[in-house]
């Protein structure tokens, strides 16, 4: 092959590739959403006390939008404890029930289980709400104060 | 021609990386919260009482009232000179105290500077926040000497008053 044949083939390479990328591109980056609406609060917790916040509790459940079409497959990032910024700890639990996803009416499409990979199926640009609860476990040595953790949120399309 | 190739190849591998980056997830986050209360209450007093007294002999008598917290406390004797004294047929009856606080009922720990105190914040006792939620006690021990109680019979009572203040 001559210098001049492999740049040929290499262009055409490229070339032949950037539809498929523009494609990928737009499969994952252009049509699904993440937006986080309302955060998990236990809210005002006592030492020494077990509080679990089901999936039905519509004030103190986490509540994130995902928007797109197709399948994805999502994945939460659960945090072992809350914690204050001088390391006091609350252990977080999480079972198998703990998460759901809803319409944008409330009605439960599905129960999620929030410690495995959930496949979703979004439909036409339709909104669904993925919601979450959990259990925080004080002890009668937890300190006053505001806890905080993060759960992160990650959506793949199946096959990326 | 050898060099363009070279850097079209090196082009190619860098824009492979972009396009893998674009198709990897998109993340979302949310925050988990909660609050841990101050607990803060007072419980149910035990009274020091001396019971029946015979004239001209002493006495001694113990009460105590639990406190939950798990925060730091100042107490205090907001009436000073006037905590604990005894009123009755015979007048006023100021029996002598130790007081402080314990982790039990039996044991004073921590000792109040003065338990009958000159002003209403001259005694004070302050004690630092605790690890977790715990129970201690506010404890009085009173003493009345024999030569205080050959006096006119009758019930003789008054009270005392601590206050405690998160700190």
């Amino acid at each position: 092959m001559t210098p001049r044949t492999g740049l040929a083939l290499l262009f055409a390479l490229i070339l032949a590739s950037w539809p498929t990328l523009a494609a990928a591109q737009g499969n994952s980056k252009g049509t699904v959403s993440i937006s986080p609406v309302q955060n998990l609060a236990f809210g005002l917790l006592f030492p020494g006390r077990r509080e679990a916040v089901p999936t039905t509790d519509v004030s103190r459940r986490a509540v994130v939008a995902l928007a797109g079409s197709g399948p994805i497959d999502v994945t939460l990032v659960l945090p072992t404890a809350l914690e204050t910024p001088t390391g006091d700890r609350i252990p977080l639990s999480f079972s198998s029930s703990d998460a759901a996803l809803l319409t944008t009416s409330g009605a439960t499409l599905k129960q999620l289980d929030p410690l495995q990979v959930n496949r979703v199926q979004l439909g036409n640009d339709r909104t669904m709400l993925l919601v979450l609860g959990g259990t925080a476990a004080t002890s009668a040595n937890t300190r006053t104060g505001h806890y905080t953790a993060r759960v992160t949120i990650l959506v793949n399309h199946p096959g990326t | 021609m050898n060099r363009s190739f070279r850097l079209l190849a090196a082009l190619t591998f860098i824009a492979l990386p972009s396009v893998a980056s674009a198709q990897t997830a998109i993340t979302g986050s949310i925050t988990a919260s909660a609050d841990i209360a101050t607990v803060f209450s007072f419980g149910t007093p035990v009274a020091l009482n001396f019971g029946s007294v015979t004239p001209g002999a002493g006495a001694t008598a113990s009460g105590s009232i639990p406190l939950s917290r798990n925060v730091g406390v100042i107490y205090s004797l907001p009436d000073g000179a006037n905590t604990g004294r005894l009123t009755g047929p015979a007048g006023n009856l100021q029996p002598t105290y130790t007081c402080g606080v314990g982790s039990t009922a039996a044991t004073i720990v921590s000792a109040f500077t003065s338990c009958v105190p000159a002003s209403t914040t001259a005694s004070q006792l302050t004690l630092a926040a605790p690890t977790g939620s715990l129970t201690e006690y506010v404890i009085f021990n009173g003493t009345l000497a024999a030569g205080q109680t050959n006096i006119a019979p009758g019930t003789y009572s008054g009270t005392i008053r601590v206050t405690a203040t998160p700190n």
